[in-house]
């Protein structure tokens, strides 16, 4: 039987640790993979992934089943995340993966242990991979949260809106603007009219 | 001319009725819109190839993006995050508990309130009547607070002795600590 991610945080509220490991075990995996989109490190995106958690449980007294457990829970992480690359931009340090040449490899990603790919194709994958992470670095940050939220979160418009706090309207207006961009940067970075219309 | 500058995707009369704002475009893609917007951009994409061309661009924009791979959770993340849920359980416990603590203290010292009252009230009686036992035991008490706080004993000799008596532990605790070792180990030497 499902038992819902709102069923199971109020659970939590009782004090049920079961019950959150189920959410944790849930979420973990496109968690980390939003922080780490975000924040374009795969070490401090685990460390922040944790803290997400952490914070989920602590405050698990003042959740309301009204509010969609999702949009809470990233909601979390992007203040989290805002938090840590603004402090980034203060320290004026950079990211880790941001150093990296375009050539090495610091992903730990299930196409690359899945032996079902060729070689060539694999390299194709990280080449795509490291494109669109450039591509999207250069996007502004709400532009940037919209429309990952909405591509690899698949979240709507609504829970969108209420993680920015803004308006639907708006959301909408990011999404589109984000996409626009993101075709143009893409085209530019050489991924041509041709290959995205493939 | 500004119009179409404003909004690229509008083309003619038609394109204007039904993608006016740009934003409708993704919107249609994420599936975002009321059934009956969407039909009706259905239809006008079924008639318009210029529109129909710019939504296919974006929706390989997309796809393209959700070709991207993710990253795998490391194997300990989850005992990780566990540890850490249990520990701060544990800490919310003790804290339950410190709570709990002085909720009875609260809850002591309000079943004492109504005797205390009495005597308070009980003195304050008595004094207002300056009854002499009353007096004299203020009085007493008074004085003695006074003489408590100006003359304090100047040498501490007690505390003193007690630093002593803790740095004597300390160093018989050391000793215990450390000497037996040695003097095993010269005793299992000169036996051999």
């Amino acid at each position: 039987m499902f038992v819902s991610d709102e069923d199971l945080m109020m659970k939590c509220r009782k004090g049920d640790t079961g019950a959150f490991e189920l959410l944790v075990r849930r979420h973990q995996n496109p968690l980390i993979n939003y922080i780490h989109r975000f924040i374009n490190d795969y070490h401090r995106a685990e460390d922040l992934s944790q803290e997400t958690f952490l914070r989920v449980f602590k405050s698990a007294g003042r959740y309301k089943p009204t509010a969609s457990f999702k949009s809470w829970l990233y909601t979390i992480a992007t203040n989290l995340c805002r938090n840590e690359v603004r402090n980034r931009s203060r320290r004026n340090t950079c990211f880790f993966e941001d150093l990296v040449e375009e050539g090495e490899d610091v992903y730990h990603t299930e196409i690359m242990r899945d032996t079902r790919y060729l070689p060539d194709v694999l390299l194709e994958k990280k080449e795509q991979r490291q494109m669109i992470r450039k591509a999207l670095a250069q996007l502004p940050e709400n532009q940037r949260v919209a429309l990952t939220l909405v591509t690899y979160q698949d979240l709507r418009y609504e829970e969108v809106a209420e993680i920015l706090g803004c308006s639907v309207g708006a959301v909408k207006a990011l999404i589109h603007r984000a996409r626009q961009k993101m075709k143009k940067l893409l085209i530019k970075a050489g991924i041509g009219v041709e290959k995205i219309d493939e | 001319m500004n119009r179409q500058n404003e909004f690229p995707n509008v083309h003619n009369s038609e394109c204007e009725t039904y993608l006016a704002n740009p934003d409708v475009l993704s919107a249609y893609i994420d599936k975002e819109l009321p059934t009956w917007k969407r039909h009706l951009i259905g239809w006008h994409l079924k008639r318009c190839g210029t529109c129909a061309h710019h939504l296919q661009r974006l929706q390989h924009t997309d796809n393209f993006l959700r070709g991207a791979g993710d990253v795998e959770v490391s194997d300990g993340f989850l005992d990780g995050v566990m540890a850490r849920v249990s520990e701060a359980a544990q800490h919310q416990r003790q804290q339950g508990s410190f709570g709990s603590r002085i909720h009875g203290l609260i809850k002591v010292s309000i079943g004492w309130m109504p005797s205390l009252t009495t005597l308070a009230g009980k003195l304050r009686y008595n004094i207002r009547t300056r009854s002499p036992v009353y007096i004299s035991i203020l009085t007493f008490a008074v004085f003695t607070m006074v003489g408590v706080t100006l003359y304090q004993p100047s040498g501490d000799k007690f505390g003193a002795e007690l630093r002593e008596l803790d740095n004597e532990k300390l160093i018989s605790f050391e000793v215990i600590q450390h000497e037996p070792p040695k003097r095993l180990l010269t005793t299992y030497l000169q036996g051999k």
